[in-house]
């Protein structure tokens, strides 16, 4: 995420895996979101068609990884 | 003022998520009559996708891209094709608007607003930006408060009244004009058959066959030239902010336009059974690819703007991508056409 999302103030060792992803101290906005579905579908072969489950899954690091293994196992 | 401030109505609607807001509404309110249709379904019933790039409408000071139909045109087909009688109603006066809306929340009706979505507090900052064509749901009131389903949140929200006035008369292109609508009669069963093959047609007709250059499968080709140009014709600063104008209009939340795309999909794989045309099925995957297209489409243009553009991140990728798009586009409504002859 901070390669693909360019966050050069961020090293991923300083983002808290609860911290949220979207409305706190990144300034993410729905271009990035767009940019973050895009590499879970490229990267783990999960399609996001229905963006309830995404908006759900986005909020932070953990619910994304919780979101990436359910699918992954599902 | 016909209400007490401290009134409290709370109308039992059942507040459902939804991808976009006016198929969502358009679903929910439904629902609350005793018909079950998705919103997938609406949104074809109703004949929600299009295409149009329309520079001499300035959002931002920026062209309108659309990706879908006229604003409110999804719910007036949906509730004719199902034979619904609802109330569609505008106002000058904003005081006026509220006790009107008032006036049907006392009576137990649900009623859905128009609005400019960047003056709804509970929008989060990140997603907030002037665009006049937000529905959501008035289910209630407590004192000043409304309470309010919008499609888009997955829990009901609460809005006061100043911000609710200020959201339903907000300026700008395509103002809302505190326009609300409700339901004045449902039938208890519809023909769902007679409704989709309507829907589909019409998208077809209107993707294939509008006239000039800027609308439909001809639009997309248009806008496609036109971005392979901006960055001679506009300069880069220009052509960045068009960019962002038009990925930016294509949706909210990780859709990037391709949302309108997978939800016909969906809608044509629920319509294979509602029209036992199995073969809808096989467009549904179809449509679904060229969701997939858009959303790269949008992803790259989202690089651009942002300055995280590799040496494949260019404006005539983007352009590539938007022929690939019309193509897929083009095949899957002219199969439509044949099959819902």
């Amino acid at each position: 995420m901070v390669v693909e999302l360019n966050l050069e103030d961020f090293t991923p060792e300083e983002i808290d895996n609860d911290e949220l992803i979207f409305g706190g101290r990144f300034d993410l906005d729905s271009i990035d979101a767009l940019e973050i579905v895009y590499q879970v579908e490229q990267n783990f072969g999960i399609p996001m068609k229905e963006m309830n489950e995404a908006r759900a899954a986005f909020q932070s690091i953990n619910t994304l990884a919780a979101f990436i293994e359910a699918r992954l196992q599902g | 003022m016909l209400y007490a401030a401290q009134e409290t109505i709370q109308i039992d609607f059942a507040h459902r998520q939804s991808a976009h807001c006016e198929s969502g509404v358009c679903s929910n309110l439904l629902y609350h009559y005793g018909l079950s249709i998705s919103e997938a379904l609406a949104f074809g019933i109703g004949s929600g996708m299009f295409f149009g790039y329309l520079p001499f409408i300035r959002i931002n000071k920026l062209p309108l891209t659309t990706y879908r139909c006229e604003v409110g045109g999804i719910f007036k087909r949906v509730a004719k094709r199902l034979g619904c009688r609802v109330h569609w109603q505008t106002f000058r006066n904003p005081d006026k608007a509220m006790d009107a809306l008032d006036r049907q929340l006392s009576l137990g009706i649900p009623v859905a607003c128009r609005t400019g979505g960047y003056w709804l507090p509970y929008f989060p900052p990140a997603f907030r930006f002037h665009f006049n064509m937000h529905n959501l749901v008035v289910i209630g009131k407590e004192g000043d408060d409304y309470l309010i389903s919008d499609p888009v949140f997955p829990d009901p929200e609460r809005c006061s009244r100043f911000d609710l006035m200020k959201a339903r008369f907000a300026k700008g292109a395509l103002a809302p004009k505190g326009t609300m609508y409700y339901m004045e009669e449902a039938p208890q069963e519809v023909d769902l058959v007679p409704a989709a093959r309507k829907g589909i047609r019409e998208v077809c007709r209107r993707m294939l066959s509008t006239p000039g250059p800027l609308m439909g499968i001809r639009g997309i080709r248009y806008l496609s030239g036109q971005v392979r140009k901006w960055p001679k014709k506009l300069g880069q600063d220009r052509a960045l902010l068009y960019v962002g104008q038009l990925i930016r209009m294509q949706e909210e939340l990780g859709t990037g336009g391709a949302g309108f795309r997978f939800m016909y999909g969906a809608f044509l794989q629920e319509a294979a059974g509602v029209l036992s045309i199995p073969r809808l099925v096989n467009l549904s995957k179809v449509m679904t690819g060229v969701g997939d297209r858009w959303r790269k489409f949008a992803v790259l243009g989202g690089r651009l703007c942002k300055g995280r553009a590799s040496a494949d991140d260019t404006y005539d990728a983007m352009a590539a991508l938007l022929l690939e798009c019309a193509d897929g586009e083009t095949e899957v409504y002219q199969e439509l056409l044949e099959l819902t002859r």
